[in-house]
């Protein structure tokens, strides 16, 4: 009777000691170092009882978090990626968190990201969109004036020419790179829909063909040019460099170039507005909180997606100049007004959430390979090796197949 | 033929590997035989929907292309590298100074891991990279190049002629000959390279992307693309220390006295290859061709490795589909991707079969 005793004091004990216990998955990298930090700093003072771990997936995180979810050992919390969100919620481990969580503090486009059916499947972590961010001494030594937030396609296309010729053929105008998540915006710009209401993509509609003409037109007499073609893997690189005037970059970029580039002057403006429209475009790429619908500890993971979404930590985020946090009522933070290259892109990047035509960097349900017709059109078209015309068609032609699977 | 008891202990030494081998190969076979009829997505109940699997995958253009790109690699591979290790076996067989330097040299690709080749030959193959360098230099200093070549040949096919006149007997390849010819030439193209007459030309740097969506057409049909030509070059290069190693092996064992007799008989050096060495060798043949048909039916790091650099269709092969359609974000087509690894299967068992029933030697069987 006693030994039963011990042993059921024991399962009790240990199932506690389960239940007390919150898993995160989230991002290798930088993540890796701050949210163990925030988790100390925030959580724990909060959260007494309740062990809190974080722990980063190597490599491809979506690939990571669909095998931790397939064989039931995901955390209780976990990033969820908003470009992604369509795939994971075909899976059914999304807890939706409609009525658990308030959604109403943060902005807007971003929750939206993350609603599909009137259901919203993840809060809003942090958030970026696209920024023009250039290079001063190359337009002051060009004697061209800087881009600014009225630029359209035509005349930033001048400034770039103007800027290639004066510098001559070891410098360039803009870099880049093969990819919709750059590309995509300027479409979405032109008035373009990533899905038309059969569900369907249509890169052959008018306004995805004049960004992808114009896209990838710039590379005529090298005012454009491919990260690759310098030896570098993307556009924040080609920058670095100091031989190239414009990349067209999110908040990112800073950290990059005051490790990088510590001495190049850089000044941000917004996207150019689309000569048929007048509206710039712009993504969203935003990452959210997402709770494991099978958590044993349902109850405290909400607490802790509580605590990591709450104002003090969005605080703390913004000041550290970690990213730029999903709060509404952060966007008159004075932070944002400072007199920095930092701020004035961060100031940028958050304007751009709700200026002209915005929509969600987001895959839908065929997942990543969604991307890929495109980009290797890009590829193609950027490089020479096909007209943008031809290009174009074959993307169309395996887009359908794509989506028709 | 078993004592009593010998067979229950044959049994318990074999256990680990028997248990291993059932436990990672056959339950691991069956289930993907069994998911290939379902419509498994990693994450539903598994429901048998028959052969649909097997139709969506016939019908995916990028299945047919993985397809095409693994039979025209295997083959290629397996060719050259079975060709080339052989040539490779029979120059190191020979006794040559230094001849353990050699077999040691040789063998060093195959140690090093496929990842860091890849890497290597990517930044070989880059736009800006060794390979497009080596091809700018070539034609910057072609006309030297030319004037050098052309100026040796003739002054060869001249000390020939005046050598025969004397009635000696020199062979148009007679290497001092050629050593004099090439130090004659040497010394025209630099004089004429002094006077101004040819120099290097002033050329655009070559700019061909090697990973980009390039191909070799026959009829208009697609046949190979530039990225995966690129990979078999790079795996003919790795794999055929490995099996220049079997090779060596088996020449070995031929006996000394057929190359004896050859040369009585008075054999060049190219019947020997072909009359003696070839066919003494013919069951190593059979295994290398084998193995190196099972290794690039199957071959995925290279591909993995490059990943995104180049563009998908150029270089997916059918472990490569598998791959990809099981690890992707969210629910994944794993009947699917189930359904080529059995056809995979399917065609490397056809293919064995085929080799064993038409093309093997019966000191193999």
């Amino acid at each position: 009777m006693k030994h039963a005793l011990l042993v059921s004091l024991a399962v009790l004990a240990s199932s506690a000691a389960a239940q007390s216990a919150i898993k995160i998955n989230g991002y290798a990298g930088q993540d890796n170092t701050i949210y163990p930090e925030m988790i100390n700093r925030f959580v724990r003072p909060q959260l007494r009882g309740v062990t809190v771990t974080y722990q980063a997936l190597q490599g491809d995180y979506n690939q990571g978090l669909t095998t931790l979810l397939a064989s039931g050992s995901a955390g209780d919390l976990f990033y969820l990626p908003g470009e992604t969100l369509d795939t994971y919620i075909a899976t059914g481990k999304v807890l939706p968190l409609t009525g658990q969580v308030n959604t109403s503090p943060f902005v807007r486009s971003l929750t939206n990201a993350f609603t599909r059916n009137g259901r919203v499947y993840a809060i809003p972590k942090d958030f970026n969109t696209l920024t023009l961010v250039y290079n001063k001494d190359l337009f002051d030594e060009a004697k061209v004036a800087y881009p600014n937030n009225n630029d359209t396609w035509s005349s930033l296309t001048t400034k770039l020419t103007n800027l290639k010729k004066a510098l001559g053929s070891d410098y360039y105008g803009i870099c880049l790179a093969p990819d919709y998540a750059r590309m995509g915006a300027f479409a979405i710009g032109a008035g373009w829909k990533q899905f038309g209401a059969n569900g369907k993509t249509n890169l052959l509609d008018p306004a995805f063909q004049a960004a992808f003409n114009w896209y990838t037109g710039l590379t005529k007499d090298k005012v454009g040019i491919q990260p690759s073609e310098i030896s570098q893997d993307w556009s924040g690189g080609c920058l670095g460099t100091g031989k190239v005037a414009v990349a067209i970059e999110g908040n990112w970029i800073t950290g990059f170039l005051k490790d990088n580039a510590p001495n190049l002057k850089y000044g941000t403006a917004l996207m150019p507005k689309a000569d048929r429209t007048g509206k710039r475009g712009n993504f969203i790429y935003t990452v959210g909180w997402a709770v494991n619908a099978n958590s044993k500890n349902r109850a405290n993971a909400l607490k802790v997606l509580n605590i990591l979404t709450g104002p003090q930590v969005q605080q703390y985020v913004l000041e550290q100049g970690i990213a730029i946090p999903s709060r509404t009522a952060l966007s008159n933070n004075a932070l944002f007004k400072r007199n920095t290259p930092e701020a004035q892109n961060a100031a940028a990047v958050f304007a751009g959430a709700s200026d002209g035509n915005v929509a969600p960097y987001t895959f839908g349900p065929k997942g990543p390979d969604w991307a890929k017709p495109i980009n290797a059109a890009l590829a193609a078209a950027l490089s020479g090796q096909q007209s943008a015309a031809n290009a174009l068609r074959k993307a169309q032609q395996d887009m359908a197949t794509l989506q028709s699977r | 033929m078993f004592r009593k008891g010998q067979t229950a202990t044959a049994l318990l030494f074999l256990a680990p590997f028997l248990i291993t081998i059932l436990v990672f190969f056959f339950y691991a076979f069956a289930r993907a035989i069994y998911y290939s009829f379902t419509d498994f997505n990693l994450f539903n109940d598994a429901r048998v929907i028959g052969i649909k699997p097997y139709l969506d995958v016939l019908g995916d253009s990028l299945f047919q292309r993985a397809l095409a790109n693994t039979l025209v690699f295997s083959i290629l591979v397996t060719v050259l590298q079975t060709i080339g290790s052989l040539l490779m076996a029979v120059a190191l067989n020979n006794k040559i100074k230094g001849q353990s330097f050699f077999r040691s040299a040789w063998y060093m690709p195959s140690i090093t891991s496929s990842v860091v080749i890849t890497l290597i030959f990517l930044w070989l193959f880059q736009r800006r990279g060794v390979v497009n360098y080596l091809i700018t230099q070539w034609l910057t200093y072609l006309p030297l190049i030319l004037t050098f070549l052309g100026v040796m040949a003739l002054v060869q096919v001249a000390q020939v002629l005046f050598e025969r006149s004397r009635r000696l007997p020199a062979k148009w390849f007679d290497p001092a000959l050629a050593a004099m010819s090439a130090l004659i030439a040497l010394a025209v193209t630099l004089g004429l390279n002094v006077l101004g007459v040819v120099g290097a030309r002033d050329v655009q740097p070559y700019d061909f992307q090697y990973f980009s969506d390039s191909w070799l057409s026959i009829g208009g049909v697609r046949v190979l693309s530039m990225p995966l030509l690129v990979v078999v070059i790079m795996n003919t290069f790795t794999t055929i220390p490995t099996l220049m190693l079997f090779f060596l092996a088996g020449l070995q064992n031929i006996p000394a006295a057929l190359y004896e007799a050859a040369d009585i008989d008075g054999a060049t050096p190219a019947q020997k290859l072909l009359r003696v060495t070839v066919p003494m060798l013919r069951p190593v043949t059979f295994y290398v061709v084998t193995i190196s048909l099972i290794g690039t039916m199957q071959m995925f790091d290279q591909v993995a490795v490059i990943g995104s650099a180049a563009p998908q269709e150029t270089l997916i092969t059918l472990a490569y589909y598998v791959y990809t359609n099981t690890f992707k974000s969210g629910a994944a087509p794993v009947n699917m991707a189930a359904a080529a690894a059995i056809i995979l299967a399917l065609i490397i068992l056809l293919m064995v079969f085929l080799q064993r029933r038409f093309f093997v030697a019966p000191e193999a069987q």
